[in-house]
């Protein structure tokens, strides 16, 4: 049952990436690109304070979504997972190696997009940065799950794709990021609950704007931790055997 | 546990169906393939020969009948005793050509790191990639991607191979190479299951069974085929039209 083959998964995608050095400048130009233009789109800075917790939260949620899903999903059409699938390696080896080496990338990022907001875009926060690392982590650790629980549905890149508006855009607009939720129809607060970028959001607030510790959001860090477990399990469920194809 | 014979069949398959949604892909086939040798599937497109193989490596499970290899039902538990180049390249394109072969060393649990550096060496020279090791994927050519991807599928010395149509895209020479290391194989008691179109590689396996339409319909050796047709001087490709010839004959 232990993944012992995890980490060997693991090494392979980070030499994949490092080996494609245009996809590697990408992850860490684009989020900067994108945030800021979000950032100079503010005209007041304590606007630009109060959303942007929420927008590195998403961002993290985002970026390493996708880049995990996109990859998994080509691991399918260049047909290597047949080969791993008929190999000795377990559904877990595979996706804990995923969670790994994905993780390295979306914590380079985070940490490269995380700086700049706050010294670059002169965003003021409160609490500590260290805390607010711990948890972009755990968003991404969850997102990371997300995206390979997603594609192992999708057969095919426009399976893919389409996907990608369904798990990004109600997560923004019900997620709190631009209003908050409870200002929301009662259905859709209910829903809200069930979308991991609430506790994202919310979590990184408190951190970022009332200078919270991890220990007053555990509640939040608890709920991500638990999302990301059960959806690599289910993940490692949906990857049958018999389903290479 | 029950001990195998020499002469236990490394293959096994009995009455075995499959099919994707509504096609029928298997269609009760049963087959033997004897320990130590190189059997040839041959048949036309579609004639079923790649999800033969898919069932035989545990990737597909039959809806009816039952397959094993080396006495057991294809698992986890007996992918380490097999080799499997799948039909596409399946490669990773922006890893060199090491990498791919020391990923699936690795995959395969070679974990001692001198032994596995020199299966890996092995398996490259074998494939003679050796010189365009350090090479991405992404540049080489189709039969250059062909030998990388039959080195990853033997680097761990299995005792079954099975090989999707692994002569598509060579030259000649390089053909001529791999069926010498094929024999080598058989020598040392590995199977070989290979699947093909061409009666050149027909040629060179110890046994062959025709395929079409999900099911056997001739097998044995190569001259036994020939000799099948009842005509002289009839070459394998004679014999398959012949079967197939039979076959729709036997239909109307
Ligand atoms: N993934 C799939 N989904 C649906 N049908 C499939 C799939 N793969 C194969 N088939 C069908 O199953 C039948 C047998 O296909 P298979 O790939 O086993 O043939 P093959 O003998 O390997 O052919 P080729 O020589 O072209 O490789 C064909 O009718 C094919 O259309
Ligand atoms: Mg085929």
């Amino acid at each position: 049952m232990i993944p012992s083959q995890a980490f060997t998964i693991a090494t392979r995608i980070i030499n994949q990436l490092i080996r494609d050095r245009r996809t590697m400048v990408l992850i860490v130009v684009v989020p900067l690109v994108v945030m800021t233009l979000i950032g100079l789109s503010f005209p007041e800075g304590t606007v630009l304070d109060y959303i942007a917790p929420a927008l590195l939260a998403t961002m993290a949620l985002f970026f390493s979504f996708l880049l995990t899903g996109i990859s998994f999903l080509r691991e399918r059409s260049q047909g290597t997972m047949e080969r791993l699938m008929a190999s000795p390696v377990s559904r877990l080896d595979i996706v804990v190696g995923y969670l790994f080496g994905f993780f390295i990338f979306a914590l380079l990022q985070t940490l490269i997009v995380v700086l700049f907001t706050i010294y670059a875009l002169d965003v003021t926060y409160q609490g500590d940065l260290w805390q607010i690392f711990i948890f972009q982590i755990v968003i991404i650790t969850a997102a990371v799950n997300l995206g390979i629980f997603i594609s192992t549905f999708a057969r095919n890149e426009f399976q893919m794709v389409q996907f990608i508006p369904l798990i990004i855009f109600p997560q923004i607009f019900l997620c709190g990021v631009i209003w908050p939720v409870e200002q929301m129809p009662n259905y859709l607060q209910w829903l809200s609950k069930i979308l991991p970028l609430t506790y994202g959001v919310d979590g990184l607030r408190d951190i970022m704007l009332a200078g919270k510790s991890l220990l007053d959001v555990g509640f939040e860090l608890a709920v991500l931790v638990g999302f990301a477990v059960v959806i690599s399990i289910i993940a490692a469920f949906t990857l049958r055997r018999g389903a290479a194809g | 546990m029950v001990k195998r014979g020499p002469t236990a069949p490394a293959v096994e398959v009995d009455k075995a169906s499959f099919s994707y949604n509504n096609i029928k892909a298997i269609d009760e086939l049963s087959l033997q393939v004897p320990s130590g040798i190189s059997f040839g599937l041959l048949g036309p497109n579609g004639a079923g020969k790649t999800t033969l193989i898919r069932l035989l490596v545990g990737l597909l499970k039959p809806k009816s009948g039952s397959v094993r290899i080396l006495g057991k039902t294809p698992s986890r538990k007996t992918a380490h005793l097999i080799g499997y180049m799948p039909q596409l390249h399946s490669l990773y394109t922006e890893l060199s050509v090491i990498q791919n072969v020391d990923f699936f060393a690795r995959v395969y649990q070679l974990s001692d790191k001198h032994q596995r550096a020199q299966r890996v060496e092995e398996a490259i020279r074998l494939v003679d990639m050796w010189q365009r090791r350090k090479d991405s994927v992404l540049r080489l050519s189709g039969g250059m991607r062909q030998r990388v991807s039959l080195a990853c599928a033997i680097v761990h010395n299995p005792p079954l191979l099975f090989l999707d149509e692994p002569t598509v895209g060579l030259d000649p020479e390089l053909r001529v190479t791999f069926w010498e290391h094929f024999a080598t194989l058989t020598k040392q008691g590995i199977t070989l299951v290979i699947s093909s179109h061409t009666m050149d590689d027909a040629a060179h396996c110890d046994r062959l069974a025709f395929m079409r339409d999900g099911k056997v319909i001739a097998r044995g050796t190569p001259s036994e085929l020939q000799q099948a047709t009842g005509k002289p001087g009839a070459t394998l490709e004679d014999a398959f039209l012949y079967f197939i010839h039979r076959e729709d004959r036997s239909d109307s």
